[in-house]
């Protein structure tokens, strides 16, 4: 080969320029485009800087071979030869202003990148902290709800233990560590008699009858922090006793100091009634039938002794000594056969008659009987009869011994006196369908704690030979007979009011047959 | 003990000493008596052409450094490639480049030769390598052209790509 030719060269390189300058500003408006849309990009900024030296390069370069091209073409050779120093400078100058650019680059992306993990980790705190809050505003959402659900709740089951309060038929009761009564329910009020609003007034030791009832109370609650099934006696608002069950226990304050109690008290007063009348209704049926069982051994001897007696007074002149004394013998032999009578009665032996009756004739039969010796010593007798009562169904004539002997206790009561005032009552218990009769004294009463003997055959409290204690039990008998029962007050409650008065009362309360009470509630 | 007395009163000022004298004196005999004094170093001819060089070398290197970096970040995506291939050519022009200046010196005016004008410039034979390696060096647009088009394809890339970033 003699030659290689340069034209291919310098086509090659005059297209190239070209071709250099416009690739370049293609990259370089790209590189723009990429900063525009991501400033905070480093990289970006990197490449915008690299395309913008190197698109002043491409120019410098591309119009210095262009420049020369046309200058040594033209034949400006010594034109080139001074710019061609220039040129020459100029891409040095920016060839390594773009080597600076790229190398800067490396310090420049350690920032960015450590910027980078600045924002990284700022951003997963963010990130983090949103997430916290998005739970913490949910759990404040659920928060309200729950709270809202919780009063809900809380309000119910106070609501309930309110009710439980309130309607409690026992008492319920809180005290402070000073045993002042702080809240106590109105069961609480009207067990003990006082007005509902009296709680702040209330001492629990007041309200214990026995001291040493207190003290026990006090010290176990304080040693064992409860008390079951405690039984005591509280003195009510008047005076009087109740016997109750009480079952506490003590509360205690955060650092375990004893700050109050919390109790139940419950009435027994009614179970004790019961308990007695039962006690009493049991000891009146085993003496019943013990008298029962007496009075027939003693009958028959009492009948051959009379029968015997007569025969042989018969013997006898009437004026003799021997009939005298066989007189004597025929009538205390009476007397015995008159109580033995007395005693079958009271254990319901002796045969009765049943028929309708009418409790107000009795009544009035048995005034009518007593008046006069009534009237002796000022006794002055009020009728108080309930009009249409309905007839009960019983003996006549043993109802009627009932009420005398009724009666004539009340007398015996208000004999000494000198006056006195005897009510007979009657009325109709339309809900346990009973006819109530009522005796009442104002006489000097019955003590309580004999009351509960009363009707036990042989006890008196009259002087000896003035009665045989066999009254009251003869009408236990007669009662019990009937179906009904007898009830004895003493003192007496004063309906009108409230008051108790001096005296005693019986009531006779006997059953009507439900056709019978039917037509009267017509 | 040493006691440091700051508040005693100031003598009178000393007399300068000779040695002060010589000190101030000698830069007025300099101004007043100069000489060859070398203070500014010529550039020769050849000084242009090094610097040229040495710049291609150091935009090489740059280049060099910027290709392993990207390999080294694993920046991900197409984009990040084309600008590697970018930088394998632009150091391939360099080569090209660097080798085209030092072969122009091995080229003597009489090598070339133009019968007609400028545009029917020839490399006059014999054709030793050194002559065939400067005509191939002055085709370096056979390098650069292409490693621009891939430095355009790079950045339509990313920008491409940055736009599904977003979209993502």
């Amino acid at each position: 080969m003699n030659s290689l030719p340069l034209a291919p060269a310098i086509v090659t390189d005059m297209v190239g320029s070209g071709f250099i300058i416009v690739f370049s500003f293609l990259s370089l408006r790209y590189a723009w485009l990429l900063t525009k849309k991501q400033p905070e990009n480093f990289l970006w900024g990197f490449l915008f800087y690299f395309c913008l030296t190197l698109a002043a390069f491409a120019i410098s370069r591309a119009m210095g071979h262009l420049l020369k091209h046309i200058l040594l073409f033209s034949g400006n050779q010594e034109l080139w030869q001074i710019f061609a120093p220039v040129s020459g400078g100029t891409n040095t100058l920016l060839m390594t202003s773009l080597a600076a650019v790229t190398l800067y680059y490396h310090k420049g992306i350690e920032g960015y990148q450590a910027i980078n993990r600045k924002a990284k980790s700022l951003k997963e705190a963010y990130d983090q902290l949103e997430v916290a809050a998005a739970q913490l505003q949910e759990m404040n959402l659920h928060l309200e709800e729950k709270v809202a659900e919780r009063t809900h709740e809380l309000s119910a089951s106070e609501k309930k233990f309110r009710n439980l309060f309130n309607n409690s038929k026992d008492m319920v009761y809180f005290s402070d560590p000073r045993n002042h009564l702080l809240t106590m329910n109105s069961a609480g009020f009207k067990m003990l008699g006082y007005p509902s609003d009296g709680a702040q007034a209330l001492d629990l030791a007041d309200i214990f009858k026995h001291e040493k009832d207190w003290d026990s109370y006090h010290e176990t609650l304080l040693s064992q922090g409860f008390i079951k099934d405690m039984e005591v006696e509280f003195a009510k608002a008047d005076g009087s006793t109740i016997s109750v069950l009480l079952s506490a226990t003590a509360v205690y304050d955060d650092k375990n100091q004893f700050s109050g109690c919390e109790g139940i008290v419950k009435d027994l007063t009614r179970f004790k009634t019961m308990m007695a009348q039962l006690f009493a209704s049991e000891k009146m049926a085993s003496v019943g039938q013990m008298a029962a069982g007496v009075a027939h051994e003693i009958n028959t001897p009492l009948g051959v002794i009379l029968g015997y007696s007569q025969l042989m007074m018969d013997d006898f002149p009437p004026e003799s000594e021997q009939a005298q004394n066989l007189a004597i013998i025929e009538r205390q032999t009476k007397a015995c056969r008159k109580i033995v009578a007395d005693l079958l009665k009271f254990s319901r032996q002796s045969e009765s008659a049943r028929e309708d009756i009418s409790i107000n004739e009795i009544l009035l039969d048995v005034i009518a009987l007593t008046q006069h010796s009534l009237n002796m010593d000022h006794i002055t007798v009020h009728q108080d009869f309930a009009q249409d009562l309905p007839p009960i169904v019983g003996d006549t004539e043993r109802l009627r011994q009932v009420f005398v002997n009724l009666v004539n206790n009340a007398h015996h009561a208000m004999e000494k006196q000198g006056a006195g005032e005897l009510t007979l009552i009657s009325r109709y218990d339309p809900g346990r369908h009973e006819v109530v009769a009522t005796v009442r004294d104002t006489g000097h009463g019955i003590p309580e704690n004999i009351q509960p003997r009363i009707f036990d055959p042989f006890f008196t409290t009259k002087s000896v030979g003035k009665g045989t204690g066999l009254g009251l039990s003869v009408s236990y008998g007669i009662i019990q007979d009937h179906g009904g029962r007898i009830e004895v007050e003493s003192p007496v409650a004063n309906s009108q009011f409230g008051e108790k008065i001096q005296g005693a009362a019986f009531h006779v309360k006997l059953p009507v047959t439900l056709v019978e009470a039917a037509s009267v509630s017509e | 003990m040493v006691i440091l007395q700051t508040d005693q009163p100031s003598g009178p000022s000393k007399p300068l000493g000779k040695g002060n004298t010589l000190l101030l004196l000698l830069p007025l005999a300099l101004l007043l008596a100069p000489d060859q004094a070398w203070a500014l170093q010529s550039h020769g001819e050849p000084e242009g052409i090094y610097v040229h060089q040495l710049a291609h070398i150091f935009y090489a290197a740059a280049l060099g450094y910027l290709f392993w970096d990207v390999g080294r970040n694993a920046f991900p995506g197409k984009g990040w490639r084309y600008l590697q291939l970018f930088c394998v050519l632009m150091i391939l022009w360099n080569v090209v480049a660097f080798s085209g200046h030092w072969l122009g010196f091995h080229i003597d005016n009489s090598d070339l030769l133009r019968p007609s004008g400028y545009f029917s410039s020839q490399i006059l034979g014999p054709i030793s390598g050194v002559k065939l390696t400067y005509f191939c060096a002055t085709l370096d647009h056979l390098l650069s052209v292409p490693a621009l088009f891939f430095l355009f394809l790079s950045l339509r890339t990313l920008y491409h790509s940055s736009d599904t970033a977003e979209k993502k």
